[in-house]
Formats: C-alpha cells, sequence, structure tokens
C-alpha cells in the first residue's frame, strides 16, 4: 500500500482534470490558470449578478409590501 | 510475476482489485471534500463580488452618468434641466459622509441604485424635489454596501452636519437634524411628508436619507433627516456653499 503514490486513485475531481489535460506540467497548468481565470469571469459576469437579488443583503429602500 | 506487480505499483499503473475498491472510496470522499472545498471559494469569491466589484462596475458607471449630467448642464442654455429624465437630477454632497458628489436619479429600483447612485423615492411616497419650491419631503435611498456604497458611513452623520443638494442653478443647503439609527423596512412614514417620527410637526423643506443597517445585512434602516437651511443660486464659477470648502 504503501508503495502506491499517494495520489493514485483517490484524487479527486481536479485530479481528474488534471491528468486529462494535455501537454506537460506548464502546459496543464497553464491551461489550469486558464480554466480558473474563465470560471471567475463566468460567476462574476453571470452567476453572481443573478444570484444577488435573491439574497437578502441590498434592500435600502423602505415600502409597506 | 510478483515482481512485475511490485513495478507495475512502483510506476503508478493499475493496481490489484482490492485496491481498485478502496481507491472508490476514497476518491468519493476526496470529491466530496473537493465541492466543499470549491463551495467554500465560490462562497468566498461572491463576498470579493458584493463588496468590491459591484463598486468598481457601480463607480464608473455614476462617472459616466455624472459626467453627461454635467455636460448637460454646461451645454444647455438657462433654461431649467428637464426633471424626471433619465438622466441625473442633481448631486449630492455631504461633507461628513463622503468626499464624492452623490448622483441623484429618479426612483428607488435596485437597477437605478444599482448603478452607484442615489434614488429618490417614486413610491410608496413620492418625493418632493426641493426644485419644486413646494414644502415636502425630498426622500433619497443608496447602498450601505456594494454596488458604490453610497450611503456607508451614514452613520457618522450628527446633528447639525451640512447635506448639500446641488442641480444645475442652486445648491439647496439641508442641515441634519434628527436620525433613527434601526426601523424596520415597513415603516414609510419616514418618508412622509412631515416625518413625525423626526419630531417635526409643521410642514416644511425636509430631506431624508435611507439604507439599509447594520452593515452587510439588510435588516433594519437607517434614516437620517435634515432641513432645508437656505438656498444659494449657483454662480458663474459654480463656487460651492461654504459647507463644502
Amino acid at each position: 500500500m504503501s508503495l502506491v503514490p499517494w495520489r493514485y486513485g483517490r484524487d479527486g475531481m481536479y485530479g481528474w482534470i488534471w491528468r486529462h489535460l494535455p501537454g506537460n506540467a506548464w502546459v496543464k497548468a497553464l491551461i489550469s490558470l486558464a480554466l480558473v481565470v474563465a470560471v471567475v469571469y463566468i460567476l462574476f459576469q453571470y452567476v453572481f449578478p443573478w444570484a444577488e437579488p435573491l439574497l437578502p443583503f441590498g434592500d435600502v429602500t423602505v415600502d409597506n409590501q | 510475476m510478483a515482481a512485475t506487480t511490485e513495478q507495475q505499483e512502483l510506476t503508478g499503473t493499475p493496481a490489484s482489485p482490492r485496491r481498485r475498491g478502496t481507491g472508490r472510496i476514497a476518491a468519493t470522499i476526496s470529491v466530496f471534500g473537493e465541492l466543499l472545498i470549491t463551495a467554500g471559494l465560490v462562497l468566498g469569491l461572491f463576498v470579493v463580488y458584493s463588496l468590491w466589484w459591484t463598486n468598481v462596475i457601480a463607480d464608473r458607471k455614476a462617472d459616466q452618468q455624472g459626467d453627461r449630467v454635467r455636460d448637460s448642464w454646461a451645454q444647455e442654455g438657462d433654461d431649467p434641466v428637464a426633471f424626471g429624465s433619465k438622466n441625473g437630477i442633481g448631486f449630492l454632497h455631504v461633507p461628513a459622509m463622503t468626499g464624492g458628489a452623490i448622483l441623484v436619479e429618479k426612483g428607488t429600483t435596485s437597477e437605478i441604485l444599482n448603478d452607484g447612485v442615489a434614488g429618490y423615492y417614486t413610491d410608496p411616497v413620492k418625493a418632493t424635489l426641493p426644485t419644486s419650491g413646494k414644502k415636502g419631503n425630498f426622500s433619497l435611498a443608496a447602498h450601505r454596501d456594494g454596488h458604490g456604497a453610497k450611503f456607508h458611513n451614514i452613520d457618522k452623520l450628527e446633528k447639525g452636519d451640512p447635506i448639500v443638494f446641488e442641480t444645475k442653478n442652486n445648491w439647496y443647503v439641508y442641515k441634519v437634524y434628527a436620525a433613527l439609527p434601526e426601523t424596520s423596512k415597513y415603516n414609510v412614514n419616514v418618508l412622509g411628508a412631515v416625518p413625525k417620527e423626526s419630531g417635526r410637526q409643521k410642514a416644511g423643506h425636509y430631506i431624508t436619507l435611507t439604507t439599509c443597517t447594520p452593515v452587510y445585512t439588510s435588516r433594519y434602516r437607517y434614516i437620517v433627516w435634515g432641513e432645508l437651511e437656505r438656498v444659494e443660486k449657483v454662480d458663474e464659477y459654480r463656487t460651492p456653499p461654504k459647507e463644502l470648502r
């Protein structure tokens, strides 16, 4: 057991992605970075603006409803 | 044969079936753990978005819209600005709260307020604009956090602090006379033409600032009231009244 590399078989989804990226470690790192940037962009541009009105943090007016 | 298996294990090639079984459980736990970490990161990013990024966007929008108002003031002749237009109607200067000018636009929907401006109420109680000259309440709302956070420091306002509303032709100088640090979000009486809770009983020229409180939540509303002290004509250099100097 101790001879099995620690990551083998239990490296989760990020490990899975890493193993399926092409190229050597540098290329993989670069693609990973691009993926992270893309995810953050999608979150900031689309997901958070959509989610924000559903959360009770931004109401500033008084009304009688 | 035994040597080959050991070789395979060392190089990380597929292990025996028994080991693959434990590997599957471990992998499931790994994925679950990673999902939790991911959720934490996303929530952290949401805080960054709410408290920083929305300010960046809103300040940019407010600057653009503010510039447009200033341009239109510079171009037009001596005609009064068309009120109720989509453009801002003027700027709020509250030195005790913020160094910058806050653009004032019509309406208090989040679509308007998210542009980093203060909105005057049209619903549930219509605000009385100071430019109308009528007695009433000029009621405004703006964000406490995020989206420009224009009223973030509303709690710094004290009795006697000036609130100056700048239009094309006039400076309306208000003085703070009362505040309500916490009230229900349904308390529409604070917007009344004569806001009784502020202690005033007679009709007058009032201004009401509303925002949410405590900071980072929307549980209650923070109210500040001011009363018009004087109106100054804008001179050709747009010299601000002494309160802003």
